[in-house]
């Protein structure tokens, strides 16, 4: 046989399978190299030392042609997969629904969060509530005006909505042994005209610490934690003298910031708070203590920040509106 | 409450700090300021003149002309003022006067044919009051030509939102007062006003009789003899223009001026309606009505309290006056009625009669009681002072004034409870500059008497709040307080479902709690069993029963969308109120896009979901197949844990759906919280798995829940799955019948099965499957 024409053939061997059938032909069983190595024995022996070893180079020659021209092949075979399957990544992704959680879920959260870090337990209570809870164990007497700030949706069953969050305090304070640290998020209700700025449902979160003695130093500092946790380091903030029933001493309080909007530094008007009135421990049983309350509006604190025109985007449903309040708060 | 600033400067000897900064004082001790307003007064370069030569000009409906005097000319002057009258003095504008008020400049005009030089002016043109039906009528005393913007300068208004408890400051004399304890200033009082006691019930031909001192504490009336009606003075004018009230006459002025100035309403009867000179105080009878002065009548309750002269009731006590009673222009003598009413009475009269009026707002919070004398002889004095007349000498009354109580207070409590470090003497002296008096029995041990207009003040901590608010709260310092209290780590929001679903691609809505009768039945979900009294609408008159509605809501809202993934935590209002979560998708899961068309949505997408979040929770759902009411027959399945019914599951039934212009729609409603698995640590298996693949024929009927059922125990104790991979309906199978592939999933976790055993757990199977009647296809 030819060495340098095989080697020739090995080199120029098309695809794989030609390169098979060259390793047959001159290595297989009944190849022609192995035809040759059969043949030695005919020989004597100095002669087929000399022939055996001629014909193992011809052989390893062949062998090391062989994987050099397999590489190469299966080189240019990836090669030619790899153009094959080239994509245009710029084509647009397969398209999932994104999901997202509402903008007052994100607010809240995010208050959560601020109080959670600060040791508060998190409670939720009931949005239909009775006429104890809401009012009378706060220290709203029957028929009284303080009761006309707070328009109540009353049911046909003498019950109503909770105007405000603060019917957990009664509740806590009822099941509870002090010291604690509450804080209240959820629905409250309004029966007022609804426009722009005002919903007929709404959201609060309310505050309640009690303790042998709790002070309103106390409470303007939890406020002014809050205050700092939300919008950063040197935040001011201010109590000033109001009236709730079921606080006395009670205040506003209200939050210096720049308003997101106009840029304008101002008195951001939060909420109420103050210090738990006698007679909303009366009716929980309790005496020996001292305690703060604060709670206030999260729609306020969604929507200005975003710029948010209309205070029923937010119970509409609307995507369109819902599905912009991603990404960081 | 409005609070026009030169008025609260009369209550004080040197001038006030500037509105601004009273504004800023007021609301730091909690009255609270929401605006400071400009108020105009009369435009400048309007004049005052007095007219004559009045005639109607033929041949127009309303126009008459007059001759004006404006102290140096006479000139003619169209007007189409019903009250244009000889003699009258009211306010002109030359032409080029800007009336800012009307955004107008004044010209020349000629109005039916005759040239009218400048325009009379209401009040409202003149921007000093709001009133546009008649022109303005000044008192006789103002000189013709008299410069009206001087005589009627602007003010400043401070707008004070009053809360429910300080009755005391709902009035000008009540602001003037806190702000004196503020600024340590003295209050002046106004002058003039000398103070009678009644001798008796009777007194100048007037006599009280009061049926009902538990409605009226205190009643009194005086007799004016001799007044004349006419328009105000500018002064008093101008007061209740500043405040939003229109000037009537000099009578009724001065019994508002009263209220605003010091908080007590008053009221003046033409004696005429007093034909006896009894006025009765009493409840209304049954059956009774009265015709308010705004001319409403009223069917009255049995508790309303009335006044009468002896026969109907002429008035609803604190509330609202009569038709018939008031001073009109020929009066000639009045009564003065000033009383103390029990507030809870008057309240519950305006709220029963829907009325809302000054008098109203203030005896329902609470007057004081002790000053309806003192009101008495303040409205007397200005009455005669304008209106002439002469005030009787005696006062007719019942009832005794009333007001103050006593407190203990403990001085240490200040700091107690605010931290605020306040020396005992200084708060006695804030205690008095409120009008408090104090008896230190001991050094932590003081007695206040609390002033009658201080009806708030009843425990120690409301004299705290007044030594802290007078001191400051801008004095309070930030502290944090020290307990041992570690919360537990509940969450009680669902923080983490809500999560996990906006993590699997579906947007959260909060829907509204109020929904319609109708909107419960179009939906079919169940009759509402919560409704409010009041609602805003029938379509928000009763409570939610489910929440699947608001989302289907929200879906048709956003029917534009191809698809839709929706989630909402929320209460539902049953015989309990209760927490669900409900989820609902339309449409393809994934979008079709360049890559092809999007395979159809499926309620088994839904489900899926369902499934992931159950085990994203280490817990699994069982489902069968149930129907509900909102969800197609077919496509609808009860979901269980632990045998308990938690929800459902299916396909919006097709006429609903319809009703929303929705197509195929899926839900899933559930009661929360979803239950959570507990971790457990198992050592992973390492043993090889067998499979086995059979299918049965059964009848369409034949749920996979129940061939699970059946199948399970026969497969032994090594099988650690059966789940079904291909279900198929074809006619070649017999009618009504479908094919269900099973595959069959063994293992030991401790050793590898023997192919014999596994063998001998499928010959079980089809064994139990052929004995309940399918076939079985060997795979």
């Amino acid at each position: 046989m030819e060495t340098d024409e095989a080697l020739q053939l090995i080199a120029a061997a098309a695809d794989a399978r030609q390169l098979q059938e060259l390793r047959v032909r001159y290595l297989g069983k009944k190849g022609e190299l192995t035809q040759l190595l059969k043949g030695l024995g005919k020989l004597a022996p100095d002669e087929r030392r000399a022939e055996g070893a001629r014909i193992n180079q011809i052989k390893t020659r062949l062998e090391d042609a062989m994987d050099v021209r397999k590489n190469d092949l299966q080189r240019q075979e990836l090669d030619a997969r790899l153009a094959a399957e080239r994509v245009d990544l710029t084509l647009p992704g397969d398209s999932f629904s994104v999901g997202g959680e509402h903008l007052l879920t994100r607010v809240t959260n995010r208050l959560l969060d601020v109080f959670t870090s600060l040791g508060y337990e998190v409670v939720t209570g009931p949005e239909l509530e009775t006429d104890w809870y809401n009012f009378e164990s706060l220290n709203f007497p029957p028929d009284h005006p303080a009761r006309d700030a707070q328009d109540t949706f009353w049911t046909t069953d003498g019950r109503l909505l909770r105007t405000h969050t603060s019917p957990m305090q009664s509740r806590y304070l009822e099941a509870n042994e002090p010291p604690f640290k509450i804080v209240v998020p959820g629905k409250t209700f309004r029966n007022e005209a609804v426009d722009a700025t005002h919903e007929a449902q709404f959201h609060q979160l309310e505050a309640l610490v009690v303790g042998e003695r709790i002070t309103m130093a106390d409470l303007k500092g939890a406020i002014q934690e809050m205050a700092t946790a939300l919008l950063g380091k040197g935040t001011k903030t201010r109590l000033q003298p109001a009236f709730f029933p079921f606080v006395e001493p009670g205040a506003e309080f209200a939050i210096w910031w720049t308003h997101p909007r106009t840029g304008r530094e101002e008195w951001l008007e939060l909420g109420g708070c103050g210090m738990v009135h006698p007679n909303v421990f009366k009716a929980a049983g309790l005496e020996g203590v001292t305690g703060f309350a604060f709670g206030f509006g999260i729609e306020r604190l969604a929507l200005i920040p975003y710029g948010v025109t209309d205070i029923r985007y937010l119970s509409q449903g609307d995507l369109r509106v819902l599905e912009q309040f991603r990404g960081k708060l | 409450m409005n609070v026009p600033y030169s008025w609260l400067g009369e209550f004080f000897a040197e001038p006030l700090p500037p509105v601004d900064e009273v504004a800023d004082l007021l609301t730091g001790i909690g009255l609270a300021t929401e605006d400071i307003l400009d108020y105009p007064g009369a435009a400048p370069g309007t004049v005052a003149v007095r007219l004559d030569e009045v005639s109607h000009i033929e041949g127009t409906d309303q126009l008459s002309s007059a001759r004006a005097w404006d102290g140096s000319r006479h000139f003619t002057v169209i007007t189409a003022a019903p009250n244009v009258r000889d003699g009258i003095v009211t306010a002109f504008a030359p032409p080029g006067t800007r009336l800012e008020s009307q955004g107008i400049t004044i010209g020349t005009r000629e109005m039916a044919g005759v040239r009218s030089e400048g325009m009379l002016l209401s009040p409202r043109e003149l921007g000093v009051y709001d009133h546009a039906g008649g022109l303005i009528e000044l008192p006789g005393d103002v000189e013709p030509g008299a410069d009206l913007a001087g005589l009627w300068p602007p003010d400043r208004v401070i707008e004070l939102e009053l809360t429910a408890n300080r009755s005391d400051a709902f009035s000008i004399r009540g602001v003037a007062r806190d702000l004196a304890a503020k600024l340590d200033r003295r209050l002046i009082e106004p002058t003039g006003v000398q103070v009678i006691e009644p001798e008796g019930t009777s007194a100048g031909g007037l006599s009280v009789h009061n049926h009902d001192e538990a409605g009226a504490p205190l009643f009194s009336l005086r007799r004016i003899s001799g007044v004349t009606p006419a328009p105000s003075p500018v002064w008093l004018q101008r007061r209740l223009g500043s405040i939003g009230q229109r000037p009537r006459n000099n009578i009724v002025d001065v019994t508002n001026l009263v209220m605003f100035e010091l908080g007590q309403p008053t009221h003046a009867y033409d004696m005429r309606a007093l034909p006896a000179g009894e006025l009765h105080v009493r409840r209304a009878g049954p059956g009774e009505s009265f015709t308010t002065l705004a001319d409403d009548s009223l069917e009255l309750d049995p508790a309303d309290l009335v006044l009468s002269g002896g026969g109907d009731a002429i008035g609803l006590a604190g509330v609202i006056g009569g038709m018939h009673d008031s001073v009109v222009e020929d009066t000639s003598e009045v009564a003065l009625e000033v009383a103390h009413f029990d507030p809870h009475t008057v309240r519950a009269t305006a709220r029963r009669h829907g009325l809302h009026t000054d008098a109203h707002l203030r005896f329902e919070r609470g007057t004081d009681p002790a000053l309806p004398y003192y009101a008495s002889a303040r409205a007397a004095a200005l009455i005669a002072e304008l209106a002439g007349g002469s005030v009787h000498p005696q006062l007719a009354a019942s009832g005794s004034p009333g007001g103050g109580s006593t407190v203990a207070f403990a001085p240490s409590r200040v700091e107690f409870l605010t931290t605020l470090q306040v020396e005992a003497d200084t708060q006695q002296k804030y205690l008095e500059a409120l009008g408090c008096k104090v008896e230190r029995r001991g050094e932590d041990d003081w007695l206040v008497s609390t002033p009658s207009w201080r009806v708030d003040l009843n425990i120690c901590e409301d004299l705290v709040e007044e030594v802290a608010r007078l001191h400051g709260y801008e004095h309070i310092g930030t502290s944090v307080p020290h307990m041992h209290f570690t919360p537990p780590l509940t969450d009680p929001t669902h923080r983490r479902l809500r999560a996990r679903l906006a993590g699997a691609g579906f947007q959260e809505l909060i829907s509204y709690v109020f929904t319609g009768e109708a909107e419960l039945s179009r939906t079919k979900a169940p009759p509402s069993v919560v409704q409010l009294a009041e609602p805003q609408g029938v379509e928000r008159a009763v409570l939610r029963t489910a929440l699947y509605p608001g989302l289907l809501a929200a879906a048709a809202l956003n029917r534009a969308r191809d698809s839709l993934a929706l989630f909402e935590l929320g209460s539902v209002f049953l015989e309990q109120e209760g927490e669900r979560l409900v989820m609902l998708t339309r449409g393809p899961w994934v979008g079709s896009g360049w890559r092809g068309k999007a395979e159809p949505g499926s309620v088994f997408v839904l489900k899926g979901q369902l499934e992931r979040l159950a085990r994203s929770m280490g817990s699994e759902l069982e489902f069968r197949n149930e129907e509900h009411p909102p969800l197609h027959p077919g496509v609808s399945a009860g979901v269980y844990s632990g045998g308990v019914r938690i929800g459902f599951i299916g396909q919006i039934h097709p006429e609903i759906a319809s009703s929303f212009e929705l197509p195929d729609t899926w839900v899933a409603e559930l009661d929360l919280p979803l239950p959570e698995g507990t971790v457990g640590f198992k050592e992973p298996v390492r043993q090889p798995h067998s499979q086995r693949d059979i299918a049965l024929v059964t009848p369409q009927d034949v749920s996979f829940a129940s061939l699970d059922d059946l199948l399970r125990p026969a497969a032994g104790e090594h099988l650690v799955r059966l789940e079904p991979f291909d279900v198929y309906r074809d006619g070649r199978l017999g009618a009504g019948n479908q094919s269900i592939a099973l595959r069959f999933t063994f293992r030991d976790s401790e050793r590898a099965l023997r192919d014999e055993e596994v063998s001998a757990a499928m010959s079980n199977v089809i064994r139990v499957a052929k004995h309940a009647g399918y076939d079985v296809r060997d795979g």
